[in-house]
């Protein structure tokens, strides 16, 4: 009886049903894992006292002067707001990437985007280079910068090499690998003081974010995926390959140019506060697609959902595995992600050989 | 064939080469709306790249195409998406796209604006899902499928784009002999509507048996163009694919047989 009515449903009624089932529950484990990330840490809180906080900080726009458990926790809600943002924008990335370039393997990590926006928080932080009106935003405008121009370099050197699937992938990892031997060397000759600074932010960090940060990366993030989510359906038409894409009258070129250009400054908004963390943008909208499929306007929706939930998970083990010691959240991920990319190479590698 | 009928495509003197050798000179015909029109001619002849001309992806060095009477360079691609559908001979799709959600795609120059797809949008694609056997097909991943099959989710979704035109590149060479000549059937079915369709590929006997006319390219021109028993002639064929035939009647149908192939033609 159940599987008649189900059939009966149109294909956009399924769509629907399914889409909000993904962010139903994607938003419910979200809730959860903010509950757990606001009362675990150095410092676990009971979760009703937390939920009592939470009521507090929300109601006063802010923690209570001199409560230290309201400053915790409040400093809690700040970094897991700027996870989210990092989450959701790292993971969108992937996705929009991924169908541009048609090609399941990359992500902003494996296209040296990331490697570029280190360079840049690098030789701000450790060369010493400052842009005086930018003041404490000199890092992340830089990483910024960096993110945009290595993209700009892999995506030309990929064009000149024929623009294939594989190209693409090989010139992110030369452009990567060139990048980071420039930041190695700046990172030897620096002082250890600002080293310590600088490492945490190659492996992601969002120990030291301000409310202000989270803000600035979580509302960038959120307008340039609805935005790019607006074009879910030119998503699913690039799928098809530029020629095909033409023929169903898409001006292919122009499209692309606009989103690689939104995708770049996603990227720059995700990595410029809290770092790299590699592979997110891989590993999420994979696991999105088997769970959705590839239609994107269903993908960007629970890419953002899953990418704020997995990023969330992993930064509550960052804090609780060796506590009161805080793991890099990026070295996290990767441990989950260089294995998850060595399954897809082996798995599909042979299909992106040409 | 039909009283009204008029000019679909109308191609005045093309010339077209990569890397500024010409591959087409001279290329001149028109197709009237309603015909089912073979395009035949040996390897790298220029058979694709007289589609992808056709369909604005390439631009002639010199002369002009007019579809439906209007110059193709001056047509947005959009426009011409609304016109023209096109049917590729090879496509490769590694992103979970199912069956369903890849036909729907087809109505993509008419739904621009809208983020979901519309129910009348949704009727076209199970009818056209239905019509080239792929509805038991419409959840799975179009990478899983075996040629035969994606190149029938492929002709649904042009069927989708309600073309008035329709390009189609090599059609049966990943199709059993059922399907080939179901394909070529279903193909019929839509001129009844006036539309226009030209058909590339290798297969004499199949465009013979199904086209109203057949044109063949070689050495960059038309050397032929008429009914298949003008064009399919041992002469003809001999002198374009350098091959001796013998060409045989069955009622209404003609069959080309190859022979041998000629040795004083090996450059032809």
């Amino acid at each position: 009886m159940e599987e008649v009515v189900v059939k009966e449903r149109s294909m956009v009624d399924q769509a629907k049903l399914k889409l909000a089932l993904v962010m139903g529950v994607g938003l419910l484990t979200l809730f959860i894992f903010l509950m757990i990330s606001w009362a675990l840490g150095a410092v676990d809180i009971p979760f009703y006292e937390t939920l009592g906080h939470m009521w507090n900080i929300i109601v006063n726009f802010g923690p209570e002067h001199g409560n230290p458990m309201e400053h915790i926790i409040w400093s809690r809600m700040i970094r897991s707001v700027a996870i989210i943002g990092v989450g959701i924008g790292l993971s969108v990335s992937g996705v929009v990437m991924q169908a541009l370039i048609r090609n399941p393997l990359v992500d902003p990590y494996v296209t040296g985007i990331s490697s570029g926006a280190a360079l840049g928080a690098t030789l701000s932080l450790l060369a010493g280079i400052s842009i005086v009106s930018l003041a404490e935003f000199t890092t992340p405008v830089a990483a910024f910068i960096g993110a945009i121009a290595a993209f700009f370099v892999t995506m030309s050197l990929a064009e000149a090499t024929g623009g294939r699937s594989m190209n693409y992938v090989l010139s992110g990892v030369i452009v990567g690998i060139a990048i980071s031997s420039f930041t190695t060397i700046i990172i030897v000759f620096s002082e250890d003081q600002a080293l310590h600074g600088a490492l945490f932010w190659l492996y992601g960090s969002f120990s030291y974010i301000s409310s202000t940060e989270a803000l600035l990366t979580i509302l960038p993030v959120m307008v340039l995926s609805l935005v790019l989510l607006l074009y879910a359906k030119e998503l699913n038409v690039v799928l098809l390959g530029d020629e095909h894409a033409r023929h169903l009258g898409l001006d292919v070129k122009r499209f692309k140019t606009l989103s690689i250009l939104i995708v770049s400054v996603l990227t720059g908004v995700s990595v410029a506060f809290c770092g790299i963390i590699g592979f997110l943008g891989l590993i999420v909208p994979h696991s999105a697609r088997m769970l959705v499929g590839g239609d994107h306007r269903l993908l960007i929706p629970a890419s953002m959902v899953l990418g704020a939930n997995v990023l969330l998970v992993a930064d509550i083990f960052a804090r609780i595995l060796f506590r009161p010691m805080e793991l890099p959240i990026g070295a996290i991920i990767s441990m989950v992600g260089a294995p998850f990319f060595i399954y897809l190479l082996i798995k599909r590698g042979k299909e992106y050989g040409g | 064939m039909a009283a009204e009928s008029t000019v679909s495509l109308l191609i005045d003197g093309i010339r077209f080469g990569y890397n500024g050798s010409d591959l087409l000179n001279d290329v001149q015909f028109e197709i009237r709306s309603g015909e089912l029109i073979g395009l035949i001619g040996p390897n790298g002849s220029g058979k694709s790249t007289l589609l992808r001309l056709m369909n604005g992806i390439l631009k002639p060095r010199r002369g002009t195409i007019f579809m439906e009477g209007q110059d193709l360079n001056k047509l947005k691609i959009d426009e011409i998406a609304r016109i023209c559908a096109n049917v590729p001979t090879e496509f490769n799709e590694d992103f979970n796209l199912s069956v369903q959600e890849l036909v729907a795609l087809g109505r993509y120059p008419f739904s621009k604006g809208m983020w979901w797809d519309s129910r009348e949008d949704e009727g076209l694609v199970v009818e056209a899902m239905k019509k080239y056997g792929v509805e038991h097909l419409r959840n799975r991943r179009f990478s899983e499928l075996s040629s035969g099959e994606g190149q029938r989710v492929l002709l649904a979704k042009a069927m989708v784009q309600c073309p008035r035109i329709m390009l189609v590149d090599e059609p049966s060479a990943h199709l059993d002999l059922r399907y080939k000549l179901e394909v070529m059937e279903h193909l019929r079915d839509m001129l009844s509507g006036n539309v226009t369709i030209v058909i590339a590929s290798h297969d004499l006997n199949l465009l013979a048996k199904y086209c109203d006319k057949v044109m063949i390219l070689s050495r960059g021109k038309i050397v032929a163009m008429g009914t298949p028993e003008e064009v399919i002639t041992p002469e003809i064929v001999a002198d374009v694919y350098g091959v001796d035939v013998a060409v045989i009647k069955d009622g209404d149908n003609i069959f080309a047989i190859p022979r041998r192939t000629r040795r004083d033609k090996d450059d032809r």
